[in-house]
């Protein structure tokens, strides 16, 4: 549902895309109010972590005014400008690191000074992007817009699993005047799989039981699977057990896609077998493969922002199909800075299509777009 | 056949290069020398002869190349560029208007009677011209400078450069220099010949040190009849139209629009009732620089931010000739467009036909610009030939991607019915292949009103009026009716149609209808009626409900994605179960992603080699077959690919190319084999500036895609995409703009409408570094309202001054430096970095204060930071004195009033006058704000103590626009902001109490009075008597005898008796001593004067003695010496 601009503060309604709204308002300047958060459930209002992201956002910008309601259910959000700088964040537990660190690394490039945010919590969780699939997928897409790696970095310090965390990540990130405009249209074929397997406070028997299933379903594909096993121990296991995998296929054109499946939070009831799970995320990885594009599905928005926060220039890539989160950043994207994609399905080449139409690898889209010619306004120049 | 001829050619004759008949020939036909170089005659004489000199050759050669580049910049100019700014400015009386005027005759042979406003005219195929005449206001002159391709500066020979030109060149270096022109005019005033080459070789040199050497500068000699020469134009107009342009940092970046007409479409009933109210007001121009987005901001320079309304484009009132045909024989190409000055004709717009006319009383002169007037209000007014025409032109798209169809072509053709039927089959196949798809289509009915988009015609199509659907519709519907189409047309019609599809699912229309369905067209209300008019489109009950069922499912749909949990996966939230890839059937269609898969035909290293030996398949068929050694495999000329036909029927594509594709193969590698190697400028050694060429390229690349990958989108589309590209006449509605914008309006001030991009909306901090103009009198104060125009906008704002010390902190400066930059941070619009801007003090044209100023610029400077608070800070000493001193530690009082002031304090660092440092403990409780400090030594209870510390200056939040335009017409050049407070005090003649501290006062000094020397015990003792201090040491107290108390004595009468005769006596004695000692005083007087004369005589006596004897012996002397 569209938003309805009041004047000049954009009013949404509903918790959900809670962080692209915050997000994108930081970002363009423009206030946003959001109202009805929750109001038909039993614990309306905001929930703890959207709280703690807020704080997050506070700690990155000067001059943020947020009013909240008073049961909580509205939200006014008045954004700074963006200082980055040092900034150490316990994130809440109910979310992943990952659902605060998508939010610092698509603002990082456009602050004051160069980010340098520790972050605590859990760093693998359902609901978010786990921290290795940032760093394996989303950092190269970064990398492709500001060209020069100065200080792009993200350190998995300890992990944890939820429902206590105790993970710390330090993310570092450089800033930039203005992003390059991409072209970015092939993505080649994949040369390569890694992937790396976390045991925390559990048999490291597991650790092998997991590669092992899922360098089986892989070799089957291309002979150059490697699989590393981080056994963690004492403070770095975190606070709770668990295990997980991610893997991560590259291509020769600088693609990454990542996969990544964890075991189910213990006292839950559930018992996940470490086959089951090596083989759930090979599967997965190979959806991903499937679906093809430039990006990883789970970073399609992220390419997007970067893309209309470009020069006035056209951009164009080639992704996957896109995902509903996508759909509505685009939306959101279109609200806030009046940037319109053009989408459009991308041909295949001749016979392959014609028995292959059913699977859905088959339809890419290409993304065109003119940045908006956003540039950092709160770096200095000397 | 050509292509096949390339390869079947023979053999061609290779002439001999070496040997006896190589060398015949060339003596037979020797070289000509004539036409060589001396280098290539005599190459030695051009050897290197000293390697030093060689290298120091090269090395500033390298270093000219390296001087001139520059980092590439994309070029962003549009196919079809606006018209180009043309600015004529100068003092008063120097000839502006008549510039134009000429100007104007020159390029389109009218005369055009007055000059109000920019007038856009065209001048050559690519080229039009937007002339303006800047008035002699410093506002006009900013707005000017910022929108100006090319300045013409205009001089008055005879009377030099006046301070006016001056100031408009320092405004334009701060904006970004356009390219200026100086153009000399009156110069016929100057009869002597010697004078008049002298002056102008004197404002040519001062006018080249102001721009540029070499600046062109041009000589109107003369005017005959009110005209210059015309021959002297005729140059200029040449010089104007040649004229290149670089792009311009700030403005390649924001959009801009000068706006060269003006409409108020307010409802008069509600002006008759409030004058005052606010206006809804039409702006129409060109967009410039950089695409204008449809929601943007924008500053309208001398009225305020304001957010456009309404946004559409209309067909250009003055095309470039090249560009659009002709569509009536009546419509004359049109020249000139200026609407200030009554030159428009006929603007179609959105809710009205504007005619422009030359007042009531204009049609009696029978001159042929009336005629062409007459004729085009003949051409409207003749309504139903006109319909019929437009009709005839008034195409439209079913789909939009597909052709155009005109109703010409309708005619031509038969059974548009079934053509309708085979249409209507073809999406109901698109929609039984994609569900979810055509749900949505029919919900919001979006796509089917993109698929009668008509073409370009009127120009508010892109707002898509349901009127024009109403129409089409119609025309369809009439069509439909007709029965003589002929059998060609229906053929051509379904080709159309399955083209017009084929291209649709290529476009994929669904896919932006799926993400920006809900926006396209931002009105409610608009789209429910395009879904009542799909709905009776269908004309089926079955549908309708269908549709109504869709919009609550949809709602419902919305409803439950309200508040979900925010999740970034593909599959957010329920895990589908994915497909089995290792199945063997899944695992084909993945293989191909891996590298060890098939790759595409153009990529796979062996279907590359097949393809070379295949385009020379004569050459192999020599060698036959043969049997690789290495792996032992056979290969067999024409059995083998048999065998791998047979073996793989699913992988055809891959057997054999055809010869077409190997030929195109061969002609592609050939045209890079040219490109790499017969490319004479790529031979030259590039050396460093490979990497200047690359970036180069990198952007030319990137300026090539921009122009064209959004060349066949159609307008509507590429608007929502691109945003409206600059070379766009577009109109803009204002709604809520105040009414002395329409009241006071005048043409002669130019209106400059910028976009403001991102964030620059909002206010906030800005600091920037800056400097006092060397020219400007005076210095600047920190907080007197300065007037700053930076980016579009001129405002008022309250700076403070600031100095960066060398651990990075801002210090407050009262004043501005002489000669230095200094930091200024102000409460203003937040404008990207490095931004220039100028500050005036005063925007007022009173002559008098301008003689006063002389130099009207105060400072310029560029914009450094943006921040959402300051953190400027002053100079505080906080000074206390000892209360209580123990040896290393004293309490302090007097330094702070309160326990928490010291409580904030603790730790900081505290010196005495005399050097000793300290640091504060902590606070006392007895006296409020004394504490405890210790220092590195004993201080002394005259000691002063200081703090030394920072305290926090804030800047003033005060912004206040320029409003110049919306002031009455004869003070639209006063504008007056607030005051500062010195003027305020001239004003009303305060003066201000002196404070006395400062005051000189007379200096008294008193007499020096020194502490009594004390000499210690132990130096004492070691002292000789006579040094010893006496009276102190016989007294038992030690103090002198004169200071003990004595016992007051009362005598008895007796006593008192005896002591007054005592008295008595004592006053007789002394009486009688006195007047004894005057006796002998005389006594002796006279005895010492008796003294004297017995003295004297006797000496006397001697005297005469010595006379005798001496007079005695001279006699004796005298008479021996006879004697001799």
């Amino acid at each position: 549902m569209p938003a309805v601009n009041e004047n000049d503060v954009l009013v949404y309604k509903g918790s959900n895309f809670f962080r692209q709204r915050l997000l994108l308002s930081t970002l363009s300047g423009r206030a946003i109010k959001i109202k009805e958060i929750r109001s038909s459930h039993e614990d309306l209002g905001l929930r703890e972590y959207e709280v703690n992201l807020i704080r997050l956002l506070d700690k990155v910008t000067n001059g943020t005014v947020v009013e909240l309601g008073e049961t909580g259910t509205s939200l006014y959000y008045q954004p700074g400008i963006l200082i980055g700088g040092q900034v150490t964040h316990s994130c809440c537990p109910q979310r992943g690191i990952g659902y605060y660190l998508e939010v610092l690394l698509a603002l990082g490039p456009f602050c004051k000074e160069p980010l340098n945010a520790v972050l605590q919590g859990v760093t693998h969780n359902d609901l978010d992007v786990s921290v290795d699939k940032v760093k394996t997928a989303a950092l190269p897409i970064l990398l492709k817009f500001i060209l020069v790696d100065d200080g792009l970095e993200l350190k998995v310090v300890r992990r944890g699993a939820p429902p206590l965390g105790g993970g710390e990540v330090v993310f570092r990130c450089p800033v930039r005047r203005h992003l390059r405009p991409l072209q970015w249209t092939t993505w080649g074929l994949v040369k390569r799989i890694r992937g790396v397997v976390y045991a925390l406070r559990v048999s490291p028997t597991m650790a092998n039981r997991v590669v092992d299933s899922a360098k089986g379903v892989m070799l089957k594909f291309l002979p150059d699977v490697y699989i590393n096993t981080d056994q963690c121990r004492g403070s770095n296991a975190g606070k709770s057990p668990g295990f997980g995998v991610s893997l991560v296929a590259e291509t020769n054109e600088k693609t990454f896609y990542c996969a990544e499946a964890k075991s189910c939070e213990a006292g839950k009831g559930e018992i996940t077998l470490p086959e089951d799970l090596g083989r759930e995320c090979a599967m997965s990885l190979l959806d991903e493969i499937a679906r093809g594009g430039a990006v990883d599905s789970a970073f399609q928005w992220l390419l997007a922002l970067w893309m209309a926060l470009g020069q006035k220039d056209v951009s164009v890539c080639i992704v996957g199909p896109l995902s509903d989160y996508t759909i509505t950043f685009l939306q959101h994207l279109k609200e806030f800075f009046g940037v319109m994609f053009k989408l459009e399905a991308v041909t295949h080449e001749s016979e392959e299509s014609d028995d292959e139409s059913d699977l859905p690898m088959s339809n890419k889209i290409k993304m065109t777009c003119v940045g908006i010619g956003y540039v950092n306004i709160s770096k200095r120049t000397l | 056949m050509t292509d096949e001829n390339v390869f079947d050619k023979k053999k061609a004759h290779r002439a001999k290069k070496a040997g006896r008949k190589a060398e015949k020939k060339k003596k037979k036909n020797p070289l000509d020398t004539s036409n060589l170089s001396a280098r290539q005659r005599n190459p030695k004489a051009f050897a290197i002869q000293s390697a030093v000199r060689a290298e120091r050759q090269f090395r500033r050669r390298e270093d000219v190349i390296t001087k001139k580049q520059h980092i590439p910049q994309v070029d962003k100019t549009p196919l079809e560029p606006p018209p180009i700014i043309v600015a004529v400015v100068g003092p008063p009386r120097v000839g502006k208007t008549t510039l134009i005027n000429n100007l104007i005759k020159s390029f389109i042979k009218t005369n055009v009677t007055s000059t109000n406003g920019p007038i856009t005219i065209v001048t050559s195929k690519k080229r039009r011209l937007t002339l303006i005449e800047c008035n002699n206001d410093v506002n006009s002159m900013i707005d000017i400078a910022k929108c100006a391709d090319l300045v013409l500066l205009l001089c008055d020979a005879s009377f030099g450069f006046e301070m006016e030109i001056f100031e408009f060149l320092n405004i334009c270096q701060v904006h970004g220099m356009p390219k200026i022109m100086g153009v000399l005019t009156h110069l016929d005033m100057i009869k002597n010949a010697k004078t008049l080459k002298m002056t102008k070789k004197t404002l040519k040199h001062r006018f080249w040190t102001e721009v540029y050497p070499g600046a062109k500068l041009f000589y109107l000699s003369g005017i005959i009849h009110g005209e210059y020469l015309r021959n002297e134009i005729k140059n200029l107009a040449r010089f104007i139209s040649v004229m290149k342009f670089r792009p311009l940092s700030w403005r390649s970046t924001h959009a801009y629009i000068l706006a060269d007409r003006m409409e108020d479409v307010t409802n008069q009933e509600i002006i008759r009732k409030d004058p005052k109210v606010n206006r809804d007001v039409i702006l129409y121009g060109y967009v410039r620089g950089v695409p204008l987005m449809k929601e943007s901001m924008v500053h309208i320079a001398g009225v305020g931010d304001m957010k456009i309304n309404e946004l559409s484009y209309l067909p250009d009132p003055c095309p470039l000739p090249s560009s659009e045909k002709k569509r009536h024989l009546m419509e004359r190409e049109r020249q000139i467009y200026a609407p200030f000055s009554g030159v428009g004709g006929i603007v179609y717009d959105k809710d009205a036909v504007y005619i422009e006319l030359k007042g009531s009383h204009s049609h009696n002169h029978e001159d042929d610009e009336t005629n062409e007037k007459k004729a085009l209000l003949k051409n409207v007014v003749e309504t139903t030939e006109t319909i019929d025409e437009q009709m005839q032109e008034s195409g439209f798209q079913l789909f939009s991607g597909g052709a155009v169809i005109y109703p010409d072509m309708l005619r031509n053709d038969e059974y548009l019915q079934q053509n309708k039927e085979k249409h209507d089959d073809s999406s109901e196949d698109s929609s039984s292949n994609n569900e979810e798809e055509t749900d949505t289509e029919h919900d919001s009915g979006i796509d089917d009103q993109n698929e009668k988009k008509r073409e370009n015609k009127l120009p508010w199509d892109n707002e898509s009026e349901n009127v024009d659907n109403e129409a089409d519709t119609e025309e369809e519907s009439e069509s439909d009716n007709e029965e003589d189409f002929s059998q060609k047309w229906k053929e051509k019609m379904s080709e159309k149609a399955t083209n017009a599809y084929l291209e649709r699912q290529k476009t994929s229309k669904n896919i932006m209808k799926l993400v920006y369905g809900e926006f396209e067209i931002g009105n409610k209300n608009k789209e429910k009626k395009d879904d009542s008019d799909d709905d009776s489109d269908h004309e089926d009950i079955d549908s309708f409900s269908k549709n109504i069922t869709a919009t609550q499912k949809k709602k419902h749909k919305e409803k439950e994605r309200l508040d979900l949990d925010e999740c970034s996966f593909f599959y957010s939230l329920d895990k589908p179960s994915l497909r089995d890839w290792t199945s063997e059937v899944n695992k084909q269609f993945l293989i191909n992603c891996f590298v060890t898969g098939k790759r595409s035909a153009d990529e796979d290293a062996s279907e590359l080699l097949k393809l070379d030996d295949a385009s020379d398949g004569d050459d192999e068929e020599v060698y036959g077959d043969f049997e690789d050694l290495e792996t032992g495999e056979k290969h067999v000329a024409d059995e083998k690919l048999e065998d791998s036909t047979n073996l793989k029927p699913g992988d055809k594509h891959k057997a054999e190319p055809t010869k077409s594709e190997i030929l195109n193969k061969k002609l592609k590698l050939k045209a890079k084999f040219d490109a790499e190697y017969d490319n004479p400028d790529e031979h030259r050694i590039k050396g460093d500036h490979a990497y200047y060429e690359s970036l180069k390229a990198e952007a030319l690349k990137q300026s090539e895609l921009n122009k064209s990958v959004f060349e066949n989108l159609d307008n509507g589309m590429r608007i929502e995409v691109e945003g409206f590209r600059p070379g766009l006449y577009v109109r803009m509605m204002f709604k809520n703009m105040p009414s002395e914008f329409i009241t006071n309006f005048d043409s002669t001030y130019p209106i400059l409408i910028g976009a403001l991009n991102m964030a620059e909306q909002n206010i906030g901090f800005v600091s920037c570094k800056v400097k006092k103009h060397r020219w400007y009198k005076k210095i600047l104060k920190t907080n007197d309202p300065l007037i700053i125009s930076l980016g579009w906008r001129r405002f008022q704002t309250l700076p403070i001054y600031s100095k960066i010390e060398d651990d990075l902190k801002c210090r407050y400066l009262k004043y501005t430096p002489e000669h230095v930059t200094c930091n200024m941070h102000f409460y203003g619009p937040i404008t990207p970095q490095n931004t220039g801007f100028l500050a005036l003090q005063t925007v007022n044209n009173d002559p008098n204060e301008i003689k006063q100023l002389g130099f009207r610029i105060a400072a310029t400077g560029s914009v450094n930071e943006i921040n959402k608070s300051t953190q400027i800070v002053k100079k505080l000493k906080l000074v206390g004195t000892p209360l209580k001193i123990y040896k290393k530690t004293a309490f302090i009082k007097d330094m702070f009033t309160s326990t928490l002031e010291v409580a904030k304090f603790e730790g900081a660092r505290i010196k005495t006058v005399s050097g000793i440092r300290g640091q504060i403990k902590k606070a006392l409780n007895k006296p409020e704000g004394a504490f405890r400090a210790t220092f590195e030594d004993k201080i002394l209870m005259s000691d002063i103590i200081f703090c030394r510390t920072w305290f926090k200056v804030n800047v003033t939040k005060f912004y206040a626009p320029v409003v110049n335009l919306l002031l009455p017409p004869g003070v639209k050049n006063a504008w007056q902001g607030m005051k500062t407070k010195g003027q305020l005090k001239r004003e009303r003649n305060i003066k201000s109490e002196a404070n006395t501290d400062s005051m000189y006062t007379e200096v008294t000094r008193g007499p020096k009075v020194f502490k009594p020397l004390v000499i210690p015990k132990e130096l004492q003792k070691g002292l000789p008597y006579r040094f010893k201090p006496k009276e102190k040491s016989t007294t038992v107290s030690g103090k002198p005898k004169s200071k003990l108390d004595r016992v007051a004595v009362i005598k008895n009468p007796y006593e008192q008796k005896v002591s007054n005769v005592m008295k008595m006596l004592k006053t007789n004695f002394d009486k009688k001593n006195e007047v004894q000692k005057l006796a002998t005083a005389e006594r002796l007087k006279a005895h010492k004067k008796q003294l004297e004369d017995e003295e004297w005589r006797r000496i006397k006596r001697q005297k005469e003695l010595k006379k005798k004897i001496c007079r005695h012996l001279s006699k004796m002397g005298n008479k021996k010496k006879t004697q001799m």
